[in-house]
């Protein structure tokens, strides 16, 4: 084996589509996702997000490109023994109890009845669903039913965990345990896979997002990336520099004496040029602050142009 | 948090490892189990399984008690002695019809007492007298006398247990004899001794005054209980419970956490089915013992002909679960599954009835000028020989009508469940010693386990194949 070989990807899809009759749900999407990672896919209502998991899980047939769990082509048992998945949605058969639940889908994933028996009662408990053993889940509450379908996701202790909208219906201490919860999963090696609206929480807690668009991966990337591909800064000098910029510049007054400095290029080079010029023409920095962007400024950002688009 | 992080990871460690034999087992057991959650969820089950107990419980206030009829059998029994029995088709001859059979003498009782009560359990001291033509026929040994007694082509009416000649030379000379027997009723005389049948104690009498046979009553029973009312209700109680067992699991958001499962997906729809069916057979197994029992403790006849039903039961109802299923996947409706399974059932039983006529309609075509079977006690009791008669005039048999063929022809095609029913009843007639125009019917060489269960598995299989196929091509 070579020691310097690439990790296999825990998520690895190339050029994937997916048609439903006239409509293209999935265009060419390519990606790759690290094990271990916190993945946040992000998107409107019909980009395609649920229809990539649902290939990747092997729900759905592609009808073009390739996409491997693990190494292992989507769809196989091999790869499915391995994933963990929490529909959007979801509707749990409500005559069982949650025991009686965990304990039927252990042991089709192929959990033998110790394995069922020693991780059902520790999982009940770590989701906050201990001493409601015995109520049929129709009793349950949107939050309650949310914590045991990630329960049952996390059950035979998966590689990879795909989530949809995972904190959907939990109030916020229950979203913070959830949270603690996921983060805990990433340390023990578990890529996770979380598809949410909630742009504020996947900025928290992802290390890498990618935002889509009827069927297009748009970006890709750390969330610091992402927020850094269009840098903006403010900037002070001695006198006005409204004249200064170029078409990979634009300049905005934003506070008094202060300047917004918006860069096409997210690297130095940019700025440094910007320095030089604004020098060149005699003009002396008196401020500079980086102004960072959010996910959402970036997603509203996408969703405009999105509704702006032909 | 710390705990579960630390912990050994089932699916990392040992699921690759795990053979997959065990773990199809596992999961068809879950399966097993959720199916039962499911059942046992349903509250129209509870009702209706509380109607079929209220049945069962009427059933058992019921009273079986015979009626005296000892000296009546005595007196067939001599009256056959003057005729050759052996060898009577039932369904084919009459006794009447039996002229060419006499033996030239005949026999009859002279006197016959009960040692006890007059019941088909009790003992009878007999004196029986045999006038014959000495030219035509000749004496007969006391031994004959106790070989031939009682035995008709109905069955073992008596048993002698002894019988010693009372008459003299000149007696048997000039062709008079008579005998003193001991005698104790068959086996098959206690099934077609008159019996009483009342419910309630003996408030509400269902049979005649003087009793019908006791094999017909416990055919009724037995059918009532069984694959009648009771096997009926059951069925329909379990096509309503189930039909929502598919679409309940293909729903969206309930399907999706099926799936991403380590099985294939027809694996999955075919453990559902079996997990159901596995449920059903069990309440059928019980409904069917039940029938047995309660047969069996009110007339105390045990014979197992009526657990021929279990497997029929289990057959119609894989086929009508099969059918359930396929319309479940497609239209992922539990009601339209209901109504369609129900539906199919109705044209089964409608097809079924017609291709019953259709085969009466030849029987009677092919006996026109023949003797109408009856049993020889009828015979014997006197009943007049009935030829089966022509159709009138410019009438066609039913087998030859448009109707008739098309009916016909559509029983071809669809699985032969009333051939079931009728083979059960065949089986059922034969033991409890029934016979009449429908034995007749249904003793027709036509009616083939092998024929009917083959075509029921061939449709149930069939069904099966297409909702796998649907369900294991369909995106969720």
């Amino acid at each position: 084996m070579n020691s310097h070989a690439q990790p296999t990807p825990a998520v690895a899809v190339k050029g994937l589509e997916k048609r439903y009759g006239s409509l293209q749900a999935l265009s060419g999407v390519s990606l790759e996702v690290e094990p271990g990672t916190l993945f946040g896919l992000l998107g409107q209502n019909g980009a395609g997000k649920t229809t990539l998991i649902k290939i990747l899980l092997g729900l759905v047939a592609p009808t073009g490109g390739r996409a491997s769990l693990l190494g292992q082509p989507v769809g196989g048992l091999a790869a499915r023994r391995e994933v963990g998945y929490l529909p959007e949605d979801h509707r749990l058969p409500d005559y069982h109890t949650a025991p009686s639940l965990l304990d039927f889908y252990g042991a089709l994933q192929g959990l033998t009845r110790r394995e069922r028996q020693a991780r059902i009662p520790p999982l009940l408990e770590m989701l906050g669903l201990k001493g409601r053993e015995k109520l049929r889940i129709r009793g349950y509450s949107k939050g309650m039913k949310q914590r045991l379908g990630l329960a049952q996701a996390l059950l035979h202790r998966p590689r990879v965990l795909f989530l949809d909208e995972p904190t959907d219906g939990i109030d916020p201490v229950g979203r913070k345990e959830i949270r603690d919860v996921l983060l805990e999963e990433q340390r023990s090696g578990v890529t996770v896979f979380i598809n949410s609206h909630l742009l504020g929480e996947v900025e928290q807690l992802c290390d890498r997002v990618a935002i889509m668009r009827r069927g297009h991966l748009l970006v890709s990337g750390t969330v610091a990336e992402l927020t850094h591909i269009k840098p903006s800064w403010l900037v002070g000098f001695d006198s006005s520099p409204a004249d200064l910029c170029w078409e990979a510049c634009q300049l905005e007054p934003a506070r008094p004496g202060l300047w917004r400095v918006h860069l096409d290029s997210p690297g130095p080079d940019g700025l440094d040029r910007f320095l030089a010029e604004a020098q060149s023409r005699g003009l002396r920095l008196r401020h500079l602050e980086a102004e960072r962007a959010t996910l959402e400024d970036l997603y509203l950002a996408l969703a405009t142009h999105d509704r702006q688009a032909p | 948090m710390t705990d579960h992080a630390s912990q050994a990871s089932p699916a990392r460690e040992n699921n690759p490892t795990s053979p997959p034999s065990p773990r199809l087992l596992r999961a068809f057991c879950a399966m097993l189990l959720d199916a039962w959650r499911e059942f046992l969820d349903a509250k129209i089950l509870l009702l209706l399984v509380g109607l079929i107990g209220l049945l069962f419980a009427v059933a058992l206030t019921g009273r079986i008690e015979p009626q005296p009829a000892g000296k009546n059998y005595l007196d067939l029994s001599a009256r056959a002695m003057a005729a050759d029995l052996e060898g009577v088709d039932l369904s084919q001859e009459s006794v009447a019809s039996m002229a060419g059979r006499l033996n030239g003498s005949v026999v009859w009782i002279a006197k016959a007492e009960p040692l006890g009560a007059d019941l088909p359990t009790g003992q009878w001291n007999v004196e029986l007298k045999r006038s014959f033509v000495p030219l035509v026929a000749g004496p007969l040994a006391a031994e004959e006398v106790q070989a031939r007694f009682g035995r008709i082509a109905d069955g073992q009416l008596w048993r002698v247990s002894k019988a010693e000649e009372t008459s003299d030379a000149l007696g048997r000379t000039v062709g008079m004899q008579s005998f003193q027997l001991t005698v104790a009723p068959g086996a098959d005389l206690r099934l077609l001794w008159p019996h009483q049948f009342s419910l309630f104690g003996d408030s509400l009498d269902l049979t005649p005054p003087r009793g019908a046979p006791l094999g017909l009553e416990v055919l009724i029973l037995q059918k009532l209980l069984t694959t009648g009312l009771g096997g009926s209700l059951l069925l329909l109680v379990s096509v309503v419970v189930t039909a929502a067992f598919v679409p309940n699991m293909i729903r969206k958001g309930t399907l999706e956490l099926l799936l991403v499962r380590p099985l294939p997906r027809w694996v999955l729809l075919v453990m559902k089915y079996v997990g159901a069916l596995v449920f059903v057979t069990v309440l059928l197994g019980l409904l069917v013992l039940a029938g047995w029992l309660i047969t069996g403790i009110l007339a105390g006849i045990w014979s197992p002909g009526i657990l021929l039903a279990l497997p029929s039961l289990i057959l119609f109802f894989a086929l009508l679960l099969a059918v359930s299923v396929c319309v479940g996947v497609l239209t992922r409706s539990a009601v339209a599954a209901m109504l369609v399974t129900v539906t199919y059932w109705a044209v089964l039983f409608i097809a079924g009835q017609m291709h019953n006529q259709v085969v009466e309609s030849r029987l009677r075509e092919e006996n026109v000028g023949k003797l109408r079977p009856t049993s020889v006690v009828d015979s014997l009791r006197g009943a007049k020989p009935r030829r089966e008669e022509p159709l009138k005039a410019g009438r066609v048999p039913f087998y030859r009508t448009a109707v008739g063929r098309v009916a016909d022809g559509i029983y071809t095609v669809l699985p032969h469940t009333e051939d079931l029913d009728n083979l059960v009843d065949r089986q059922l007639m034969r033991d409890l010693a029934v016979s009449g125009p429908f034995r007749a019917l249904v003793e027709r060489a036509e009616f083939s386990w092998s024929q009917a269960v083959g075509l029921s598995l061939l449709h149930t299989l069939a069904f099966l194949a297409v909702a796998c196929a649907i369900f294991s091509r369909r995106d969720p």
